[in-house]
């Protein structure tokens, strides 16, 4: 685990940015391992997840992704290893339960209820008796609905109830699995903005998610899985600054090639991209890199009219990790590009 | 436990469940006082395949009969919600829900069971109640004295009928929790148990006489008629215990157990 989680860049993702976080991990696993019958569904899983981070849970379906968050929660029996939630060993998750809220696989409630009598009976079953129903409702905008029975919800309020169900308690955790599935583009908005608006108050969210656009602009650690092994985790930056790079740009076309040959002769790696060359900088400066090749174009008399940072999306860089094909992954995620 | 026992109170103790229940209980105690007095014999104790003598009804204990042998016939009743009641807690993710917020899974699963017969006590309360008054009138109809029904001895009467009632109702409850918990599919559970307790018991009983004091069903209406011709109350209250506890545990050890993945 990284001893300084830096907080997200204003550059990187837009976002305003977070306090540096606590080193303690609010979340660890060691070998952690769950088998149906033949089938291992989590395969020897190590996982960190400090305090205070948005931590983005990213692997493709059947990954292990809800098997993990299940077995953290204490709700599916791991077949071995350890973990340990909020310092306590998950093999009794009442030692825990209390602060940590909770979204797993669809969200569950009475149907004939209204949704406020259901976060009521909720709240009574966890000992938050004192929870402020009508202000939960609110957070997630659904004060005004909070009198309408569970079966008159749509998809995306219903996962909204999700979470008003998993703060209840103002938990220092917060555990959503795929809470943005079944929505809309203009749902899957609201969920990233409700989940911003969720984490600002210190709170620590593990979020599992195909929808690696949405995660990008979120989560400033994570956590990549694939086939029920752990293949990343880590700061969100570092994951995105490995796939950075410069793309630099002739005022002809015509010097395409030889620019490529000009940036390669220097002794960095590159290649050729539609009007472009792009450059993955691989941990060399960006600012080094952009003078070396401005000079080197310079001197062979090549105008340069773009120098431009580039990087690859999560989805680029998760996908380049873990060589799941493109279609797969396009399949599950209309929102990427 | 009792966070449990007050979320599934204030779940179950809303409006609709209330008029149901109402509608329920004065349904039945027209139904079974009615029915009771018209179908009773003028000779002759109670057995498990229904009815009561006349002279029974003009005793102290009369007033609340027609409750307890009504209450055989309601046992359907209570091992069907309790499949329902629990299998959907399963089937829709709500007990995942719950485990969530209290993750001591015997504790949850008490703690609904618990809340469940409260209200089962209420609704029964009730339907004694509605059902004595129905029964005054039901006796003015068949011209059977209702003196007795008045006396110190009627009011344990009727608490003997009530503990009885609720205990063999209870038991079906607990066989109901068994097959929802075991199965996790309300049809599946409900096609099975309706079936056992249902035709199978019944037929194989009009061969096998045997039947009427091994087979759980029989063994719990006798339970609830207070004792039986075939099978004493003791005798029935002791094996109705043993199929109970057997059913509990294996409830218990299941729930216990096993992973929750819908």
């Amino acid at each position: 685990m990284a001893d300084d989680i830096t907080s997200r860049n204003v550059d990187d993702g837009g976002m305003p940015s977070r306090s540096t976080a606590d080193t303690t991990s609010v979340i660890s696993a060691r070998g952690l391992t769950k088998r149906f019958g033949d089938r291992i569904a989590v395969d020897g899983l190590d996982l960190d997840v400090p305090r205070g981070v948005v931590a983005g849970f990213v692997g493709p379906n059947g990954a292990g992704k809800t098997t993990t968050m299940a077995m953290l929660l204490g709700l599916v029996r791991p077949t071995s290893g350890s973990a340990y939630v909020l310092g306590s060993p998950i093999d009794d998750a009442s030692d825990f339960s209390r602060r940590v809220g909770a979204l797993i696989e669809t969200p569950a409630f009475y149907p004939h209820l209204t949704v406020e009598q259901n976060l009521h009976v909720l709240a009574i079953t966890g000992r938050h008796g004192g929870s402020d129903i009508p202000g939960l409702l609110r957070l997630v905008g659904l004060a005004e609905r909070g009198d309408d029975t569970y079966r008159t919800y749509s998809l995306g309020m219903k996962q909204r109830l999700g979470i008003a169900a998993a703060l209840i308690g103002d938990p220092e955790l917060l555990v959503l699995d795929e809470p943005s599935n079944g929505l809309d583009p203009q749902g899957m908005r609201e969920m990233r903005e409700l989940i911003e608006r969720i984490a600002r108050d210190d709170r620590t969210v593990l979020v599992s998610s195909h929808m690696l656009s949405e995660l990008e602009q979120i989560c400033d650690w994570l956590v990549l899985i694939d086939t029920g092994r752990s293949v990343y985790q880590g700061p969100a930056a570092d994951f995105l600054a490995d796939g950075a790079a410069l793309a630099v740009a002739p005022q002809r076309s015509d010097d395409l090639d030889g620019l490529l040959r000009l940036v390669i002769g220097t002794g960095l790696t590159a290649q050729r991209n539609a009007e472009r060359v792009i450059i993955p900088l691989r941990g060399r400066d960006r600012s080094d890199v952009a003078a070396q090749v401005n000079a080197a174009a310079f001197a062979a008399g090549l105008v340069l009219v773009e120098i431009a940072p580039v990087r690859d999306s999560l989805e680029q860089r998760y996908l380049s990790l873990v060589g799941t094909p493109a279609a797969e992954v396009a399949s599950t995620n209309g929102a990427t590009s | 436990m009792t966070n449990v026992i007050r979320a599934e109170l204030y779940r179950l103790l809303r409006r609709r469940t209330l008029v149901i229940g109402g509608a329920v209980a004065i349904a039945f105690s027209i139904l079974a006082a009615f029915s009771v007095f018209a179908a009773a014999d003028s000779v002759g104790p109670r057995s498990v395949q229904g009815g009561t003598s006349l002279a029974r009804l003009a005793a102290s204990g009369g007033g609340t009969e027609s409750f307890a042998v009504g209450a055989s016939f309601a046992s359907l009743l209570a091992f069907v919600s309790a499949i329902a009641l629990i299998g959907n807690e399963f089937a829709n993710g709500t007990f995942r829900s719950l485990a969530l917020r209290e993750p001591r899974r015997i504790r949850l699963i008490v703690g609904k069971f618990i809340g469940l017969l409260v209200v089962l006590a209420g609704l029964l309360l009730l339907a004694e109640v509605l059902t004595f008054v129905m029964s005054l009138l039901a006796a003015q109809w068949q011209d059977v004295p209702t003196g007795a029904w008045f006396s110190m001895a009627a009011i344990g009467d009727g608490f003997a009928d009530f503990g009885s009632t609720f205990a063999g109702l209870a038991g079906w409850m607990v066989f109901g929790t068994f097959l929802a918990v075991v199965f996790r599919s309300v049809p599946i559970a409900l096609a099975f148990g309706v079936a056992w307790a249902g035709p199978f018991e019944n037929i194989t009983v009009d061969s096998w006489s045997t039947g009427l004091r091994v087979f759980p069903g029989q063994v719990l209406r006798s339970v609830i008629a207070g004792g039986t011709t075939e099978l004493g109350f003791s005798q029935a209250v002791l094996r109705a215990s043993l199929y109970v506890v057997v059913a509990g545990v294996i409830t218990l050890a299941v729930v216990a157990r096993r992973d929750i993945t819908s």
